[in-house]
């Protein structure tokens, strides 16, 4: 018997297309509600509040007006907002950088058969899972002039290094710095816990075999394998760092004076205590644009690490 | 056609009918257009009914006349509260957005975007100048209340300015109740030489040090000149210009200079400021008076382990002068007023003026002669009654940005990362840019 293949009529071609097409239209559709709600919810009042960002809107019932770019101009000119610029991005960079290394080293030790293994990723793990807003009224009781830490210093001998923690305005950014790390270093433990599950051992037998010492092993076996969870934690950290509130507002209000003030910090008081909403929009657009623009590189880096890999 | 595609088409229509059909109510309902069926309306707008929205304090203080208005009235008072702090944020959407309470806690003059002088010039506020209970507000009060002559607010209460002090402390120092600066600054050298922190300095946050400033001002600079506010509104004076507010500050840093106020002050919070007085650590502070209840429950004496006088400013004992504040309460504009001010009505009469007051152990806020129960402010009754009370000088700034700046800055200044010069000019910059 002979088979031959024929071509499909035309008219049987288009009709195959046009089923094809229908068929592939039916996952679009499903998602439409979905992308309407995300589009009512998310994409519309983002837009309102980008362009509200160009006007003097003062939370009033009557139309705001048009400032063109005042308020970017007001936020990269006033001392106050320059400061809290700068003290955003040492946080941010200090508590990525500190916290990453921390986590890492937790995870790494406790990455073993320690037989207290468990309780102890608990006890790090533990500050991560409180609000940030309890941890700020704890560590500001602690860190008072009379309060525990200083009394603990006192106690074991260290009485020379007591500080005004948070009054101090050459000391407290680093106080409010401390905390957030000592909050959220449990996080960045789990995320390194993680990927260091997804090492294979073979490959440290192997590394072993071929008379690579301890340190060896984890520079060039383990620290490679972890780049991908390196980029969860270090993007985790940059973002909730570059957005930081809630430590702050509890611990020092943004004080002593600026010293410890955010743009998270200056937002909300221009919003909520001046009744600037239209800066306040500036400031949360200028901001966005930040975290967006850190993300994006810090993302481009660690990838190009991943494909080496 | 295929058996197959017969069965499917019907199916893959009835998919794409349900997802636009979801879709499209999805979105009507999104931009208001669906009746979403819940036609229920806030039962409440009539019959003496009305809503309110008010500061933590007052919700205590109204409580139990709530009651007793209510069963007298038969109306209701549905009320609900928040801290102050938390209550401006949110006053301000909720009057935008059109659901605002009809009675509201408003603060005074200007200085909040939700402070009666700034709402009041906005039309969000009913004139209540017709109210009988107008006669009774004091000088320095009405200069807040009123707007435009329209009387916008509603007092119920007052609260001072006061030092509050240790009366162990100071007894076993051998100190008698300062009434001069040079009185105040020769026990605060005693108290130094006993051992003891003359003056608890709870600022951080600054709210404590604005105390300071609003009571030093009242007895240097308003009592001086009580047309300040009208001549740095019309540009004839500024802060840094006025020799008057000089010298405010000047008397805060000798007394600083002097080490008198806490050590580490700028990380010490309220609570601990005022608990260092009650175990006697510290022997006073200055404080508002409506904070006396929660300085009386951190000692075992309560109430009588302390005292309470006027800060002296200078060395005349009769010009001391005692910052009061009104707390207000106003209605929204956008509300039925009727209940409200029949509310207000109830507030005012004389019985209820002092039982706020007694409840609350604060000054009363209309000039009612009443009996108050506490003596706790008795010593500064006679201030009071001579007239020697005084707005906080923040109230008439244009906005609460110039207040916001000298608390933040004012941090800087006590440091000495800030010399006075400079602290006063960023005021009068804030000052023009409210004005602006």
């Amino acid at each position: 018997m002979t088979l031959t293949a024929s071509p499909p009529s035309v008219d049987g071609g288009q009709q195959v297309g046009r089923r094809r097409s229908r068929r592939a239209s039916v996952p679009y559709l499903l998602l439409v509600p979905a992308l309407l709600f995300y589009a009512f919810v998310v994409l519309w009042p983002t837009l309102q509040g980008a362009g509200y960002a160009f006007t003097d809107w003062a939370g009033r019932r009557e139309a705001p007006g048009f400032v063109g770019l005042d308020n970017f101009t007001e936020l990269f000119s006033a001392p106050a907002a320059r400061s809290a610029l700068r003290n955003t991005v040492v946080i941010a960079v200090s508590t990525t950088i500190v916290q990453t290394l921390v986590g890492l080293a937790l995870a790494l030790a406790l990455h073993s058969a320690l037989a207290s293994r468990n309780l102890l990723r608990t006890m790090f793990f533990a500050p991560a899972l409180l609000p940030p807003v309890i941890i700020g009224f704890l560590w500001q009781y602690i860190l008072t002039p009379a309060g525990p830490l200083n009394d603990a210093l006192g106690a074991v001998g260290l009485g020379g290094l007591t500080q005004n923690w948070l009054g101090d305005p050459s000391v407290a950014l680093a106080s409010v710095i401390a905390v957030i790390i000592w909050q959220n270093a449990g996080l960045t433990m789990v995320i390194y816990l993680a990927g260091l599950e997804g090492v294979p051992p073979e490959l440290h037998e192997a590394a072993t075999m071929d008379g690579a010492g301890r340190w060896q092993r984890l520079r060039h076996v383990t620290l490679p394998l972890l780049v991908p969870a390196t980029t969860i934690a270090l993007s985790l950290t940059l973002i909730g760092s570059l957005k930081l509130f809630d430590q702050v507002y509890v611990m020092t209000g943004g004080g002593p004076g600026y010293a410890t003030e955010t743009l998270s910090v200056v937002m909300y008081k221009e919003a909520f205590v001046s009744g600037r909403y239209g800066y306040s929009t500036a400031i949360a657009l200028v901001l966005t644009m930040i975290v967006f623009a850190f993300a994006l590189l810090q993302l481009r880096a660690l990838r190009r690490f991943e494909v080496q890999r | 056609m295929t058996i197959d595609a017969a069965r499917s088409r019907p199916a893959r229509a009835l998919i794409q009918r349900a997802t636009l059909g979801t879709a499209l109510v999805v979105a009507l309902g999104a931009c208001g257009f669906v009746n979403s069926g819940d036609d229920s309306t806030e039962d409440g707008g009539s019959g003496g009914s009305l809503t309110a929205y008010v500061n933590t304090e007052q919700n205590t203080g109204l409580a139990p006349l709530i009651e007793a208005y209510e069963e007298e009235t038969g109306g209701t008072v549905d009320i609900s509260s928040a801290t102050t702090d938390e209550l401006n944020q949110q006053l301000r959407v909720q009057l935008t957005s059109g659901t605002a309470a009809d009675l509201i806690r408003v603060s005074p003059g200007n200085s909040s975007p939700v402070a009666a002088g700034v709402l009041g010039r906005e039309g969000e506020l009913t004139d209540l100048s017709d109210a009988a209970w107008t006669d009774e507000l004091g000088d320095d009060t009405r200069a807040l209340a009123e707007v435009d002559g329209q009387v916008l607010a509603f007092p119920v209460s007052r609260n001072a300015i006061v030092m509050a002090y240790n009366r162990q402390v100071f007894e076993d120092a051998g100190i008698e109740v300062p009434t001069t600066w040079q009185e105040f600054v020769d026990a605060c050298a005693a108290l130094d030489a006993a051992g003891v922190t003359p003056i608890a300095a709870p600022f951080q946050g600054g709210i404590f040090f604005q105390f300071w400033v609003y009571a030093l001002a009242g007895t240097l600079v308003y009592a001086e000149n009580p047309d300040i506010d009208a001549q740095l509104a019309a540009g004839e004076t500024t802060f840094a210009e006025n020799p008057e507010w000089g010298e405010v500050f000047a008397r805060i840093a000798e007394l600083r200079d002097a080490g008198y106020f806490s050590d580490g002050m700028l990380g010490i919070p309220a609570d601990q400021g005022m608990q260092s007085v009650a175990t006697g650590d510290a022997a006073m502070v200055l404080m508002v008076s409506a904070g006396l209840p929660q300085l009386h429950g951190y000692s075992e004496g309560g109430a009588d382990a302390f005292g309470v006088f006027a800060l002296p400013g200078n060395d005349d004992p009769e010009a001391t002068m005692v910052p009061v504040a009104p707390d207000f309460l106003a209605v929204n504009a956008a509300a039925d007023p009727e209940a409200a001010l029949g509310f207000l009505d109830f507030l005012a009469e004389p019985e209820n003026v002092a039982a706020y007051a007694n409840e609350m152990g604060v000054l009363p806020g209309l000039a009612t002669d009443v009996e108050l129960d506490s003596d706790v402010l008795a010593p500064i009754a006679p201030l009071l009654a001579d007239g020697r009370s005084v707005g906080y000088a923040n109230y008439l700034w244009p906005n609460g940005d110039v207040q916001q700046t000298m608390l933040q800055s004012g941090q800087e200044w006590l440091d000495g990362a800030l010399d006075t010069t400079a602290l006063l000019g960023q005021l009068d910059a804030e000052y023009a840019k409210g004005q602006s």
